[in-house]
């Protein structure tokens, strides 16, 4: 098991009072909180504080805390013999621990692969004997990013994160949680989805928690997504503008023919409709969808053939179309 | 390791963004708030039952509120806040109305940068 000095992720002294760990407590919560923070690290860091609160907070936890003795972060340790005097479910662990210690030393130990805020958060005291009490499984709260391509199909997520569970002997240990989730074709970016009793199992019958899941598109190189519509930039020469034209515009489903009309403009919008994503994912009509508006932009190379600039000039010449008119 | 696949749809899952209707002993679960916190919140105005009650203090017609699935999402973030923060109760509507109100700012910037490219 890996030590973890909670007195030093929040700040303070192993001689704190009560009071000066809960405004430590506050203090980095305010800095770190990811409801609270844009910090990306945030999360990370406000788990590490939550997990030392949670134990220095509680006095028996704190003492137990204490009685692990002090080593370097990070540092490999074992509890020592008789750990929690059997005040505790662990205390029958310390007693198995130091007689593993004492018969074998390379026989396994029940706290090698075990995480210290596992310990804790299920260390319960005669009082509370919460060992046999149902509790309800952890929430979890989890990304993902998934391309335009999937959200306007649906597609298979591939889900996976650690969960506690408790083991044969009553320990919890971090074991992986990992499934594959269809989801349904039409969602839209920012949706939050909740997977009812996939979160971490339940303890002694308990519910198992929920799993959230917040989706996120991915970049995509020719469309961006308004809501439930799709904008492509569609660049034209000024002839196809001026004379009008038939272009091949792409959509999520293929290529599409669209008219531009002659004396189309830059900015303009070209609807085309019932190409955009779905209305909605849960709907009883799942082929109600967003249009596709294609953004008309007037674009001239930078690399014309003398044919091509002898032309433009001679047009020059004779054109008196002037667009700045309402300058005057 | 054996992987679950597993195939949504509602009931399993819910997508919060849209309009489904949650009972209040699921939003009593779902939020992690108590039927008492969320009383106060409904007195106080900061969260709305789907279908307002004609007498929101009448205990038995608490049982018939429903809430959306929309306002989860601010209200998860409450239960989070006041458990991370230790908030007091009278605090809590005070912060909702905020947490809808930045979300709806949000929406409206996000809104307005994505025209304003166009």
């Amino acid at each position: 098991m890996k030590f973890k000095d909670y007195y030093e992720i929040l700040g303070i002294a192993r001689t704190a009072s009560i009071d000066e760990i809960k405004k430590s407590y506050k203090k980095l919560a305010h800095q770190y909180h990811p409801d609270v923070t844009k910090d990306p690290k945030g999360e990370d860091k406000f788990k590490e504080i939550g997990e030392a609160y949670a134990t220095l907070k509680d006095k028996e936890k704190r003492a137990a805390y204490d009685d692990l003795g002090k080593h370097g972060a990070g540092e490999e340790f074992r509890p020592p013999p008789n750990w929690g005097g059997g005040h505790n479910q662990y205390g029958q662990y310390g007693q198995q621990n130091g007689q593993h210690s004492g018969q074998n030393s390379s026989q396994t130990n029940p706290f090698d692969d075990i995480d210290l805020a596992d310990l804790f958060a299920s260390f319960s005291t005669g009082k509370r004997s919460g060992r046999n009490q149902a509790a309800a499984g952890q929430d979890y709260e989890l990304a993902a990013s998934i391309s335009l391509e999937d959200a306007y199909a649906g597609t298979t997520l591939d889900l996976s994160f650690s969960v506690p569970e408790q083991d044969a002997q009553g320990l919890v240990k971090q074991v992986p949680h990992t499934f594959k989730a269809r989801i349904p074709k039409g969602l839209t970016n920012g949706t939050k989805m909740l997977l009812r009793g996939k979160g971490g199992k339940g303890f002694n019958g308990g519910e198992n928690g929920n799993l959230y899941l917040n989706i996120s598109f991915l970049p995509h190189k020719l469309f961006k997504v308004i809501d439930h519509d799709l904008l492509i930039d569609l660049p034209i020469t000024p002839w196809e503008a001026a004379l009008g034209a038939t272009v091949a515009v792409p959509t999520l489903t293929g290529l599409v023919n669209l008219k531009i009309p002659a004396g189309s403009k830059s900015g303009q919008k070209m609807r085309i409709a019932k190409r955009g994503m779905a209305l909605r994912a849960m709907s009883k009509k799942p082929d109600e969808h967003g249009d596709l508006l294609a953004v008309i932009q007037i674009v001239v190379s930078s690399n014309l053939s003398e044919k091509e600039l002898e032309l433009l000039t001679a047009l020059q010449e004779i054109s008196s179309f002037n667009p700045r008119t309402h300058f005057e | 390791m054996k992987t679950e696949d597993i195939e949504l749809a509602w009931p399993d899952l819910v997508l919060l963004n849209e309009h489904h209707t949650l009972s209040l002993d699921e939003f009593i679960k779902l939020s992690g708030l108590s039927q008492a916190t969320l009383q106060l919140l409904v007195e106080n105005g900061a969260l709305m039952p789907s279908h307002l009650p004609d007498t929101i203090a009448n205990d038995s017609s608490i049982n018939t509120w429903h809430f959306s699935s929309h306002s989860l999402i601010s209200i998860r973030t409450l239960s989070r806040l006041k458990r991370d923060f230790e908030l007091e109760n009278n605090s809590l509507s005070l912060i909702l109305l905020y947490l809808e109100r930045i979300r709806t700012l949000e929406a409206q910037l996000q809104h307005l940068d994505n025209h304003h490219d166009h």
